[in-house]
This record gives structure tokens, C-alpha cells and sequence, in this order.
């Protein structure tokens, strides 16, 4: 208990809420822009967090990461587009809504849905890091290999329309970080030659390629303003007692983010339309869903929020990113020299509660600026793009060469990025490849440990079976659902043609 | 037939396939403990990647190829424009990118991702030559700044310029 209240103490030094509040205004501004999410946002911060300390740099990273599910509402509700891919299900009724003239309803509601989801979020990850600390430590090397395996396997299988594009992008994505250095030997591997791939790409490259590129590209195509709506009408106080109104609702859909954001492979883009999903289900009255309902808004809002404190979980304990802003988040602690996984809870337990104390401040904080400046910033969200693409090439190019300072960085940054737009466009999971890369040094990392200790022993431990089984029946039911997704869908398709 | 099997959904499952074969052949001539991890995972992913392009390929042949995006992990990407124009718009941003690239090359990074700015204003968004020049200015002051403040760095170019042009 003790520790808990130092870490607030640490929190609410000067520097550090500094640090935090130029967090929550990177994310809020970063919220606003479509599609460029948590991982991009972490992504520009990582060259600033060198050399910093790991309490200020937790302020400033979870400072923007909480807050960019609040402040992707604006362009959900106020055009219709998310703003990252976490505020997809938001537009289903948020967007009909500002239609009507009800866009601050909307906003009301979805920032204090937002607020509540987030504290809870953070709430479950206090109360988790005691409960779990003695399985933790219980884990050694061969259990943390199959666990990133397992991470892994749950990426490829969940993040995609096909489970096979899903594994193949994460495999991708390990391939990539196996560039450059042998962790176990002194050899560099496919480096073709070239000095710039010994030290393997950089995460900073690699995210901003495979994500901050292809957005700017497609929203400089499409070619118009964030926003079109221009007022925000009325009802800012009814939204906010809406959400209060259906507080199960947003208990229930918190709860769904929590669980959602453990999980890896899932995280930001499935969970509203889970919580979406499950608000329809659990209605009686469905009929006004998709025309402006403002539990419709509620549910995900409260959800997306929820899921930054569940995806911390795994990335803190283990080590295993539960969605690609913190497989971004766990190159930064590397980059902080933290090592995440179980010595987090016995050497770095301060700086989990640091984490969890910057999340429900950055929470409040977030919420709280989104209605205040609600004003200015819908008149930004009026902006078209074409006026923002030259200043965000101008910040991902220049983030891009702090990685190693030569011209790799930014050679790399149009090749990924190149690759990037193709994955994209032809439903190859991008999240899937960031995490496959985050993880791919821990995975040899662990496997050559667990070789070199226990030879082939390291197989007949019983958390490996145990793990190796949840693995296999992971991997076959994530096939079988996706088959018969499709085989449904495809019926459907030619039920309609035949019709 | 042929256009349809060179479409970049083909080609880029084709590089993929071709890529893990390659970190097979490759991963055959490192030292042991440097090769097993990279060789035991392409040689899987080779044959996975072998199966994702017959399957492209038949469904391409078979004319039920759909162009999908995403999946539920990414955002979906809907065009209201035919993809030949999409492609042709992603790769004259390229070009851009490339050229700017050039300029870089030549007289360094602040010069030349002003001009950049100011270009964008004048030919993209269609402002005045006045707004396209204070927003070019505007770009070069942040970079000042940052750069100053948080010690970072630039590329630099051939030509030599004074800070904070190069």
C-alpha cells in the first residue's frame, strides 16, 4: 500500500504532471487526426523519451495513449470517420446524432462514458498487480516463450479476416526483428550488406512506416476535411446524465474492454463493436440503434477507455503487448531500460503504480479538456487535410531519422511505409506485424534460454503443455469460427444473388 | 487472365512468399544458435505463405477475389473511387516523397521540407502564395525549436546552408 501512495506522490510532482499534460494534449490532438491512433502517437514520442527518466516518461507516454479513445470521439460523432481504430462503432449512432443536432449529447456522453471506463481500467489493473504477482513469478523462460507464442499465435488468428494473413503478418513482423544482430551469437543476419540493417530497423521506422504513412496517404487521396458538421448543438449536461442513466451499460462494456485489452491480438479495433454488439444484444428496444441512439455511443466509449488499463496487464507482467500501441509502449520501456515480464513486479512495482496512477489522472484530464475545448477543437476538426499532410510528413520524417541519425532511417520509413499502404489496402492485419516485430527478440531470447538451461527438458514443463494446449485449441477455434464466418457469409451472398 | 495474376494483391502475397524463402536459404549459412530461430520460422511461414498464394491465385482464377481491407484489427478502407486512381494517387505521393528525398540530399533537411510545406500550400490545398509562405516559415520555426530544445538532430546536404537552413 505503501508503494501505491509514493507512486502518487511521484505522480504529482511538477515535472512529471508536466509531462503528463503535454501527453494528454499530443493525444488529444492526435485523437482528432483519422486513423493515426496510439501506435503512431507513441511511435513520435519514442526519440523525445531517450535519456529521460522512466517516471516522466511514463507521464508523457500514458499520458497520450489514455486519452486518444476520448479525443477520437470528435471525428467519429462530428463526420463520421474514427479517429483511430478504436472509435469505429462510436459513428454507428454518435454521427447520427450530431445529424440531428445533438453532437454535444453525444460528446457529453462519450467523454464521461470515456472518463468512467478509464478509471475502471485503471482500477482493475491496482487491484490485479498483488493478486497476480506470485503466478508471475512462477513463470521462467520456457513459460514466457510459449506465452509470447501464444501472444502471438492469438494475433494472427484475431486480428485479421483470414487467419492465415493474420499468422503470416505477425511472422512477418518476427521475421523483420530478426534483422540485424544474433541476440545468442555475434552474427548479423540478412543484413545484405548494408551497415544501416546491423542493428535491425528501428521501432520507431517500422511504426511510423506501417501506420503514420499509409493514413497520411489515404486521407491526402481522399482528399477533404476532418469534419463536415459544424455546430455542436445542444444537450452537453443530458449527455453526460445519459451516461449515468445506463451506468450498467457502461459497468458491463468496461468490464468487456478490460478483458478485450488483455487479450493479445485483439485490443483497440475489435472492442467497440464487441461492446457494440453486446449493448444490441442485451436491448429490448433495438430499433433506434444505428439512427442515434445514445447507448450506442455509451458502450463503446466506456469500453475503448477500459481496454488501455487490460492491455497494460500483459505488456507489464509479461512482457506481451495486448495490442500495437503498447507493443510501441514496450519498446519504450526498452528504450527506458526496463525490462518488462516478472522482475516488474519485485524491481519495478513503483513504476507499475506510477503507470496506473498516470492513466486515471490522464483520464480525468483528458475528459475533462475534451469538453472544455470542445469548442476550438471541433473548428479544427473543420481543417482539410491537405493542410495537415505537410506538417505530419514534417514530424514522421523528422521523428523517424532521431532513430539512428542516418539516411536508413528515413530509406526504411518509405519502405515500410510503401508495405504498409499495400497491407492496408488488401486486409493484411498491420497490428499483427507490429507485434510479431516487438516480439521477436523476446521469443529468441527466451527459446535460446530455455534450450541452453533445460535442453529439450524445457517441453515436458507442465506450464509449457498447459500453455502449448491453450495454444492449439486457440488456433483451431479461431480457424473453425473464421471458416464458418466465412462459409455464412458466403451463403449469405449467394442466398441474396439467388434471391 | 495474365493482368488479372499480376494484380498487387498477388504480387505483394508472391514477395511474401519469396521473402521467407529466402530467410530459409539464407538462414542455412549462419552459425547454429543465430540460425535456428530464423530458419524453423520462415521454413513454417514459407509453407504458410505457399498455401495464402495458391489460394489467392485460385480465387483470383475462379473470379471470387473481393478486395477487402483491414480485418478487425486495422481500419477498413472504403474508395469512392476506382482503385486504378487510388494507386495512381499513392504513387504520385511517392513520387513526392522521393523527390523530396532528392532535395534533402542536396540542401539538407530544413531548407528542403519548407519548400515542401510551401508547395503543398501553394499547389494542394490552393492558398496564397502569402499563407503558403508563412506556413512554410511555420514548419521551419517548430523544427528550430524541437531541434534545439530536445537536442535532435537532421540530415544534412551537400550544399552546406547556415542553421537553420542546413
Amino acid at each position: 500500500m505503501e508503494v501505491v501512495f509514493q507512486s502518487l506522490a511521484v505522480v504529482l510532482q511538477p515535472h512529471h504532471l508536466l509531462m503528463l499534460i503535454c501527453g494528454v494534449f499530443m493525444g488529444l490532438a492526435i485523437g482528432i487526426l483519422p486513423g493515426l491512433g496510439g501506435i503512431v502517437g507513441m511511435t513520435i514520442l519514442l526519440p523525445v523519451i531517450y535519456g529521460m527518466d522512466p517516471h516522466s516518461a511514463f507521464g508523457l507516454l500514458i499520458g497520450m495513449v489514455a486519452v486518444i479513445p476520448t479525443s477520437d470521439t470528435f471525428p467519429s460523432v462530428m463526420m463520421g470517420i474514427p479517429g483511430s481504430s478504436a472509435s469505429q462503432a462510436t459513428i454507428m449512432d454518435g454521427y447520427p446524432l450530431a445529424k440531428k443536432g445533438e453532437a454535444a449529447r453525444a460528446l457529453g456522453a462519450a467523454f464521461s462514458a470515456s472518463l468512467i471506463g478509464g478509471l475502471f481500467g485503471a482500477l482493475v489493473l491496482t487491484v490485479i498487480i498483488p493478486i497476480a504477482r506470485p503466478i508471475v513469478l512462477a513463470f521462467g523462460s520456457p513459460e514466457l516463450f510459449m506465452l509470447a507464442l501464444l501472444g502471438m499465435s492469438m494475433v494472427g488468428v484475431l486480428s485479421g479476416k483470414k487467419p492465415i494473413r493474420g499468422i503470416l503478418a505477425a511472422g512477418m513482423g518476427v521475421m523483420l526483428g530478426a534483422l540485424g544482430d544474433a541476440p545468442a551469437v555475434p552474427e548479423y543476419r540478412y543484413t545484405f550488406g548494408i551497415d544501416y540493417l546491423m542493428d535491425g530497423i528501428p521501432l520507431v521506422v517500422v511504426g511510423l512506416g506501417l501506420f503514420a504513412f499509409p493514413e497520411i496517404v489515404d486521407l491526402l487521396i481522399k482528399g477533404r476535411a476532418i469534419s463536415e458538421v459544424t455546430t455542436l448543438g445542444r444537450g452537453w449536461w443530458d449527455g453526460v446524465k445519459d451516461t449515468f442513466s445506463h451506468k450498467f451499460i457502461v459497468l458491463r462494456c468496461s468490464i468487456i474492454g478490460v478483458i478485450v485489452g488483455f487479450l493479445p491480438g485483439l485490443g483497440g479495433s475489435v472492442v467497440d463493436w464487441i461492446a457494440y454488439g453486446h449493448v444490441i444484444q442485451t436491448s429490448k428496444d433495438r430499433e433506434k440503434f444505428g439512427q442515434g441512439d445514445i447507448r450506442g455511443v455509451i458502450a463503446p466509449e466506456s469500453a475503448n477507455n477500459a481496454k488501455e488499463g487490460g492491455g497494460l496487464i500483459p505488456t507489464f507482467l509479461f512482457g506481451i503487448p495486448g495490442s500495437g500501441s503498447m507493443a510501441v509502449f514496450l519498446g519504450g520501456l526498452l528504450i527506458l531500460g526496463i525490462q518488462p515480464g516478472p522482475s516488474m513486479v519485485t524491481e519495478n512495482v513503483g513504476l507499475i503504480y506510477t503507470a496506473i496512477w498516470s492513466l486515471a489522472l490522464a483520464n480525468v484530464l483528458g475528459a475533462s479538456l475534451s469538453i472544455a475545448l470542445s469548442k476550438p477543437i471541433t473548428r479544427l476538426t473543420l481543417i482539410p487535410f491537405s493542410f495537415l499532410a505537410p506538417f505530419m510528413v514534417l514530424i514522421i520524417t523528422f521523428a523517424c531519422y532521431q532513430a539512428t541519425r542516418s539516411w536508413g532511417d528515413l530509406i526504411a520509413l518509405l519502405l515500410m511505409g510503401v508495405v504498409g499502404w499495400v497491407m492496408k489496402q488488401y486486409g493484411w492485419p498491420r497490428p499483427a506485424a507490429l507485434i510479431g516485430y516487438v516480439l521477436s527478440d523476446n521469443l529468441e531470447t527466451y527459446l535460446f534460454i530455455s534450450v541452453q538451461r533445460y535442453g529439450l527438458d524445457w517441453l515436458k514443463r507442465p506450464g509449457v503443455m498447459v500453455l502449448a494446449g491453450i495454444i492449439f485449441v486457440s488456433l483451431a477455434m479461431g480457424i473453425f469460427f473464421q471458416t464458418k464466418r466465412t462459409a455464412a457469409t458466403s451463403g449469405g451472398e449467394h442466398g441474396k444473388k439467388a434471391s | 487472365m495474365v493482368k488479372k495474376l499480376l494484380s498487387i494483391r498477388i504480387l505483394f502475397a508472391a514477395a511474401v512468399t519469396l521473402s521467407f524463402a529466402y530467410g530459409v536459404f539464407e538462414a542455412r549459412t549462419y552459425a547454429y544458435l543465430a540460425r535456428i530461430f530464423p530458419f524453423y520460422i520462415s521454413l513454417v511461414l514459407f509453407f504458410l505463405a505457399l498455401i495464402n498464394l495458391v489460394q489467392e491465385i485460385r480465387k483470383t482464377v475462379q473470379g471470387t477475389a473481393e478486395e477487402e481491407a483491414g480485418g478487425t484489427a486495422d481500419l477498413e478502407v472504403k474508395w469512392d473511387i476506382e482503385m486504378s486512381q487510388v494507386l495512381m494517387k499513392f504513387l504520385l505521393f511517392v513520387g513526392v516523397i522521393i523527390i523530396l528525398y532528392g532535395f534533402i540530399w542536396l540542401i539538407g533537411y530544413p531548407l528542403s521540407i519548407t519548400i515542401f510545406i510551401i508547395v503543398m500550400y501553394r499547389y494542394l490545398s490552393e492558398t496564397k502564395w502569402i499563407w503558403a509562405l508563412i506556413a512554410g516559415l511555420a514548419g521551419l520555426g517548430f523544427l528550430a525549436l524541437v531541434s534545439k530544445l530536445l537536442y535532435m538532430d537532421w540530415p544534412e546536404g551537400i550544399f552546406k546552408l547556415p542553421w537553420p537552413l542546413g
